[in-house]
């Protein structure tokens, strides 16, 4: 659309543009191409200035502040100095457009070249290039002259084109706010790198206290620093999610690894342990008919007097269901476990358990004499060697699955598997592992998930003098204290006292935040406040300008 | 697949077919003169956007946390910030021009989170479980959306700038938008380019009070970081640029769609980076 028929320029003259107008440069013959020349210069300029200085000086804190700060307050006094275009230039629409893109291709610089690595692996890794990087410093772009340079003309720009349209007025309110928030949040990151301490602080819970930091970050390059106060870890905690039970399907990928072609099978789908019937992605269904949190198999109990007693005995470790007339044996023949409807006959091992049901009693005999117990679930014999489990009165010979309890000890799910209508059954324990493999070339299996960890939580107490802080610290709720800020930064899955913390002091960062959030409001002001003051309701921009 | 998600994710199958057929009802739109064709766009697109509703609060309750932590919920949220945006804009502008870039746009944002599903949902990590996740990624999305519908207009623009066709359907009265006011497509782009500005200036700034909290840095020169500075300096120059003579028509048009081409890699590119190693930001398969 041709911006000359735009309803953008029938802006009312009567409704003059205070700021607009003061922005437009007087409109000259070939001042635009001329313009751009100046913009090319200044820009540029500030660039290979730079880079050439950093020949000179490394890029650090200090080169950035110090080189923004000369250049800027040199171009800042330049422009109302020496020549009123340079002025012009710099408070132009045009200029802050190229600075902006300038600004975004340094950023976009740092996120293609690693930065901040040892020289030796820009070598390795871009080979000639890496030589270049090194030496136009480009291995640390946010700390470099030129850089710097950049900023400076950034700041001038902005202080110069507020102060060409002062004084403030309702309507151009929300520029100066969005400028005055630019500089302050520059002012801000200024002190902060050149203030900020960053450093770590490793406490155990119930050690000792800390009262310096050890400094890994200082435009100063200190090594420690005194806190002030004494910091002690009372304790800490690694909180963890609850674990979780999920039927999970996996399939197959094909992916090639080197040379040769592997099978790597990923999870697909994943669904909770519920009764509901599910379709997976390979297009088979499944569902659940039987969720059993402490698995057990065990005979099934019959009517009084239509079933027989059972008796489940845990030996070594293993446990096994006798009916009257069994006997399980334990390894190398040193214990047996009788069990039938009256007391049984000792066999000749040294410990012998023997269980009568109808008399309701056990008898242990071994070498250090004979002892008697009732009969009861839950019963330890023979010094922890033998556990009676569970005790059935009346009970077929036919086993049933069962749960124990409602507590999720054992999980064990049985699945129901329809592949192109046809169903099977399958048994899938989340402890003891397995799968369904689908003739389609997926696998269900019933898992744990691990519990994951919710929070890392350290509570500390600091002292200063007679005073006393107690605080919790977490990651994302850090702790203030006597200046400085303490971070959850670390621990040890090998050393569950040990918490480790970084700590910050930073002097800049309320200015950064300051001007952020005028930057904001400016910002909106600018949009939404200011053009509706002008009478008119409707968000019209001045037309174009010649500059 | 397919045949999975039907049958256990219905609201997505249905949120994801309705943005279909929005988007078969807007394109026809564009050649029809009856009416009904568009408004058959706005209902099939404002149904889907309900739907949509239902897919991040039914989420949200599931997951027990904000549903905004992997690229498959933040794909899912992301179409409901542009279709809800976009039921307002087509209200305010009076025109369903717009419908069919839109529709393209929320169909996309499905059909990739189906590419993207994600297997199980996962928890939300320490390093997440903070006040400012909730405004810092709303902010951004409900931005995202605004400047993914002003890359829409730009490219309307540009196809009327070259076909006539598009030309007379954004210029006159045609049967099936709302409209009967010739279309200033430029300033439409500007204003919604606005207010994805100031959200993208909010986004940048409680992002970076969040990293002041969780890792005691308010600027750490992160890829992610380094790209939204970059998508906020490079709309910031098209703002200053509108008041560049030359620089409205076709070649902000052009830059709008560089500007949203920056957006989009912010969103979704950073795996490429060589610097992504390092970043804490990236999007991980999960
Ligand atoms: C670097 C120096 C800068 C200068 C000299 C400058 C100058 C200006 C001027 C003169 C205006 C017009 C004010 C009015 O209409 O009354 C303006 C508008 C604006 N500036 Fe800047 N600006 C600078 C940097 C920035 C930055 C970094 C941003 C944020 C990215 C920004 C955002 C804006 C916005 C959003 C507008 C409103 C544009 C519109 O109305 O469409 N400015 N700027």
């Amino acid at each position: 659309m041709n911006p000359s028929t735009s309803p953008a320029a029938a802006v009312p003259a009567s409704a003059p543009n205070a700021a607009a107008a003061a922005a437009a440069p007087k409109a000259r013959p070939a001042s635009a191409s001329s313009e751009v020349t100046r913009i090319a210069l200044l820009v540029g300029g500030v660039v290979l200035a730079g880079s050439a200085a950093q020949l000179f000086v490394a890029p650090g804190p200090w080169a950035l502040v110090a080189s923004a700060l000369l250049a800027g307050v040199a171009v800042f006094a330049l422009g109302f100095i020496v020549s009123g275009k340079l002025r012009q230039t710099l408070i132009g629409f045009r200029f802050v457009a190229v600075l902006l893109v300038a600004l975004a291709v340094a950023a976009i610089l740092g996120t293609l070249i690693l930065q901040g690595k040892p020289e030796a692996l820009y070598r390795q890794r871009y080979g000639a290039v890496g030589d270049l990087i090194v030496a136009l410093r480009l291995d640390d772009i946010f700390h470099s002259v030129w850089f710097g340079g950049l900023i400076a003309l950034f700041a001038a720009s902005a202080a110069s084109s507020a102060i060409l349209r002062w004084p403030v007025n309702a309507r151009t309110a929300g520029f100066f706010v969005c400028h005055l928030g630019l500089l302050t949040s520059l002012g801000g990151a200024a002190l902060s790198s050149t203030l900020s301490v960053k450093g770590r602080v490793d406490l155990h819970a119930g050690g000792q206290s800390a009262d310096a930091v050890a400094v890994t970050r200082a435009a100063s390059g200190e090594r420690a620093v005194p806190l002030g106060f004494d910091l002690r870890l009372d304790r800490f905690d690694v909180v963890r999610y609850d674990a979780e039970y999920r039927v999970g399907y996996y399939a197959p990928r094909r992916v090639a690894a080197g040379d040769r072609i592997q099978e790597r099978w990923g999870l697909k789908a994943s669904f909770d342990p519920d009764l509901a019937r599910h379709r997976l992605p390979g297009g088979d269904g499944f569902r659940i008919k039987a969720i059993y949190p402490d698995f057990a198999i065990r005979p099934r109990p019959a009517a009084a007097g239509a079933g027989e007693p059972a008796l489940e005995v845990v030996l070594e470790g293993r446990s096994q269901w006798l009916f009257p007339g069994g006997r399980i044996d334990g390894a190398g023949g040193r214990v047996a476990v009788l069990f039938d409807r009256v007391l049984p006959a000792a066999p000749a091992v040294p410990t012998a358990v023997l269980v009568s049901a109808a008399e309701g009693k056990v008898v242990v005999r071994a070498p250090g004499g004979e002892s008697a117990a009732p009969l009861a679930a839950g019963l330890e014999l023979a010094g922890g060697l033998v556990r009676l489990e569970d005790v059935i009165p009346s009970a077929s010979r036919e086993a049933e699955y069962t749960t124990r309890s409602e507590e999720w000890r054992n999980p064990v799910v049985l699945l129901e598997v329809k592949e192109d209508g046809r169903a099977r059954e399958a048994l899938l324990s989340a402890r003891e592992g397995g799968a369904v493999r689908l003739a389609r070339g997926g696998a269900l299996v019933f898992e744990r998930r691990e519990d994951e960890v919710k929070a890392y939580r350290s509570e500390v107490t600091a002292t200063a003098g007679g005073a006393t802080r107690k605080a919790v610290v977490t990651v994302n709720e850090p702790f203030s204290f006597g200046g400085w800020t303490f971070y959850q930064a670390n621990y040890d899955p090998k050393d569950p006292t040990y918490s480790g913390f970084e700590a910050v002091k930073d002097p800049g960062v309320s200015w950064v935040f300051l001007g952020f959030a005028l930057i904001c409001v400016g910002v909106a002001w600018m949009f939404y406040v200011g053009p509706r003051l002008r009478g008119g309701g409707i968000k019209r921009s001045p037309a174009p300008t010649g500059a | 697949m397919l045949q999975y998600i039907f049958f256990e994710h219905p609201f997505f199958a249905a949120t994801g077919l309705l943005y279909g057929a929005a988007t078969a009802a807007y394109a026809a739109a564009w050649r029809s003169t009856r009416a009904a064709v568009g408004r058959l766009g706005t209902a099939f697109l404002a149904v889907g956007v309900a739907l949509n509703v239902w897919l991040v609060v039914g989420r949200w309750i599931e997951a027990g946390r904000e549903p905004f932590k992997s690229l498959f919920e933040s794909l899912v949220f992301l179409a409901l910030c542009l279709g809800a945006l976009y039921v307002v804009l087509e209200r305010l502008y009076r025109t369903r021009v717009f419908g069919l870039p839109a529709a393209v746009m929320l169909f996309g944002c499905m059909a990739y989170a189906l590419a993207k599903w994600d297997a199980e949902i996962v928890k939300l990590p320490p390093a997440l479980q903070s006040p400012w996740f909730m405004p810092h990624v709303m902010v951004y999305f409900v931005g995202y959306a605004a400047l993914a519908f002003a890359a829409g207009v730009a490219v309307v623009q540009l196809l009327a700038s070259r076909f006539p066709s598009v030309r007379r359907l954004t210029a006159m009265r045609a049967g099936t938008m709302l409209t009967g006011q010739a279309l200033d497509l430029d300033q439409i782009t500007y204003d919604v380019v606005r207010f994805g500005f100031v959200l993208l200036t909010l986004g940048l700034l409680i992002g970076s009070v969040w990293a002041k909290s969780a890792w005691g840095d308010f600027w750490v020169w992160d890829p992610k970081e380094n790209w939204s500075l970059v998508t906020w300096l490079i709309y910031g120059a098209y703002l200053h640029l509108r008041k560049v003579k030359g620089w409205r028509g076709d070649r902000a048009a052009w830059l709008q769609i560089v500007g949203f081409a920056v957006v989009m890699f912010t969103y979704l590119g950073m795996g490429m980076l060589p610097t992504a190693e390092d970043s804490a930001h990236v999007y991980t398969g999960q």
